[in-house]
């Protein structure tokens, strides 16, 4: 009963109220208009079996009521039916213990997803509320999906090593050496990145001999991925570099992520030099890690493994002209000529106090002309050369009055064999 | 001829030295040739010097490598 007053007594203040309104400002005498009902009844669609609407008017209206009312949003609940649609499309419930709604990844959605997740797993997904008008079905759209423990990444990581694993990227006998002596360094990093900043610090204080090219590429974000192969691209393209270092600094872990994109693992794969990673991250290994040719533990890391420092580098000079200087003694001492002596001098050690007085670079090269036949000329002794220019060092190899050089301290003397004798 | 290349012929030229069979003559030119190239490659190691440059591609897919603003 009631109910039944209450809109009458509406209806009298809606009348009331609106006499008061019209009384304000307006001639007393003037006759109140007929007031508009609230709702035109003949006009109401869907109101009598007459004026019923069609069944699309009805899922378009839900659809424009639905979705203008929800913002996208995270929703919480587990994966159920789980359906990978051939055309790309996935399609699951999402549930809890009391209700489910449809959903829908469409394929290109799915980037922001690591991977499709399985039935039972317990995830946020986020998306907007959807309605599918052809078949009055509400559907949540999801873009993102994050699963408890990070189980979707795992997922992918997983899954993306089990590819690169099958076409042989991981073999370690892909594995290649690094060229012991780079010139020139693609580094595939941020520009503006610390990546870079520690790599040249590192190549300068060592004083390696090298040219540090910086291909850039945004290396976190959506676009990093691609951004990165295409640089990768770039290099072997430009077929300049003999090493490409290619990493980032420390970060959150999903900024880390393009690395661990199969796409990028590949680029790095089909590098036609060898690669270093380089991603600042000291505890998980990245994707990238896996197939490039040397894993360093950060851009400075990997700066000390594909440079080498001058003190190294001297030090590798310094070994050679020991070599040759102890096999030019140990032949000399199988002659049994002149130059016996001059091992000998040589082995008492007066040139070598001299060339360890001298700066390291210095010592190098000073050690190899102590030992030079140069040298030896240059002390007065005389090489004699057939006009073949063949050494001429026992008697047999002379005969009266054979034509030959002298070759001395500063240049060349024809000379002829007056008498050729026994060896003393 | 590059640093790398240098020392390579600088091994070479040690082997040559340390195999018995080498005739004096050989030997001084070796030893001529390893004089120089250890000048030329301690000389390049003086002049040793990073630079920071950067790969830029052109229109007709050619590339430049310019010195990086630091």
């Amino acid at each position: 009963m009631t109910s039944r007053r209450a809109p009458r007594g509406a209806e009298s203040a809606d009348l009331d109220l609106f006499a008061l309104a019209s009384s304000i400002g307006e001639p007393a005498h003037a006759p109140p208009p007929a007031p508009e009902p609230l709702i035109d009844s003949t006009r109401y669609p869907g109101e009598t079996a007459a004026s019923a609407i069609a069944v699309s008017l009805l899922t378009q209206t839900a659809k424009d009521v639905i979705e203008g009312a929800f913002i996208p949003l995270w929703v919480r609940g587990e994966i159920s039916d789980f359906k990978s649609h051939r055309n790309g499309h996935w399609y699951f419930c999402l549930r809890d213990g009391q209700a489910q709604v449809r959903c829908v990844a469409w394929k290109r959605d799915q980037r922001g997803i690591p991977a499709a997740p399985d039935d039972g797993m317990q995830v946020a997904a986020f998306g907007r509320l959807t309605v599918y008008a052809a078949r009055g079905e509400m559907q949540f759209s999801v873009t993102r999906i994050e699963a408890e423990g990070d189980g979707l990444r795992r997922k992918a990581l997983e899954i993306t090593r089990a590819r690169l694993e099958a076409d042989g990227l991981l073999a370690p006998e892909r594995k290649r050496r690094l060229p012991p002596f780079p010139r020139v360094i693609a580094v595939v990093t941020s520009p503006d990145g610390a990546a870079l900043h520690d790599i040249v610090a590192v190549t300068r204080r060592r004083g390696a001999n090298v040219r540090l090219v910086v291909v850039p590429a945004a290396v976190q974000g959506e676009t990093a991925p691609e951004e990165l192969c295409f640089a990768l691209d770039q290099v072997n393209r430009w077929g300049g570099a003999d090493l490409v270092i290619v990493g980032r600094g420390g970060g959150a872990r999903e900024d880390l992520w393009a690395f661990n994109d199969e796409r990028v693992a590949r680029a790095v794969a089909a590098c036609r030099v060898p690669t270093i990673s380089a991603v600042g991250h000291e505890i998980d290994v990245s994707i990238c890690d896996l197939v490039a040719d040397l894993r360093a533990a950060t851009p400075s890391a990997a700066a000390e493994a594909a440079t080498r420092s001058r003190g190294e580098l001297e030090g590798e000079l310094r070994k050679l002209s020991l070599r040759m200087r102890s096999a030019t003694r140990a032949l000399v001492r199988a002659r049994g000529d002149r130059l016996r002596h001059i091992g000998r001098d040589l082995a008492s050690g007066g040139g070598e106090q001299v060339a360890r007085r001298r700066t390291q670079r210095g010592a190098v090269s000073g050690r190899l002309h102590a030992l030079s036949p140069l040298a030896t000329l240059a002390r007065g002794y005389a090489v004699a050369r057939g006009r073949d220019g063949s050494t001429l060092s026992t008697v047999a190899q002379l005969s009266d009055g054979l034509p030959f050089d002298l070759v001395v301290r500063d240049g060349t003397v024809s000379a002829r064999v007056e008498r050729a004798g026994e060896d003393a | 001829m590059t640093f790398e290349e240098r020392v390579a012929r600088l091994e070479a030229i040690a082997s040559a030295l340390e195999h018995d069979g080498v005739d004096l003559a050989r030997a001084l030119e070796l030893f001529e040739e390893g004089i120089e190239n250890l000048r030329a490659a301690a000389d390049e190691l003086a002049r040793a010097e990073a630079r920071v440059q950067r790969l830029v591609e052109r229109a007709d897919g050619g590339f430049d490598v310019v010195d990086a603003a630091e």
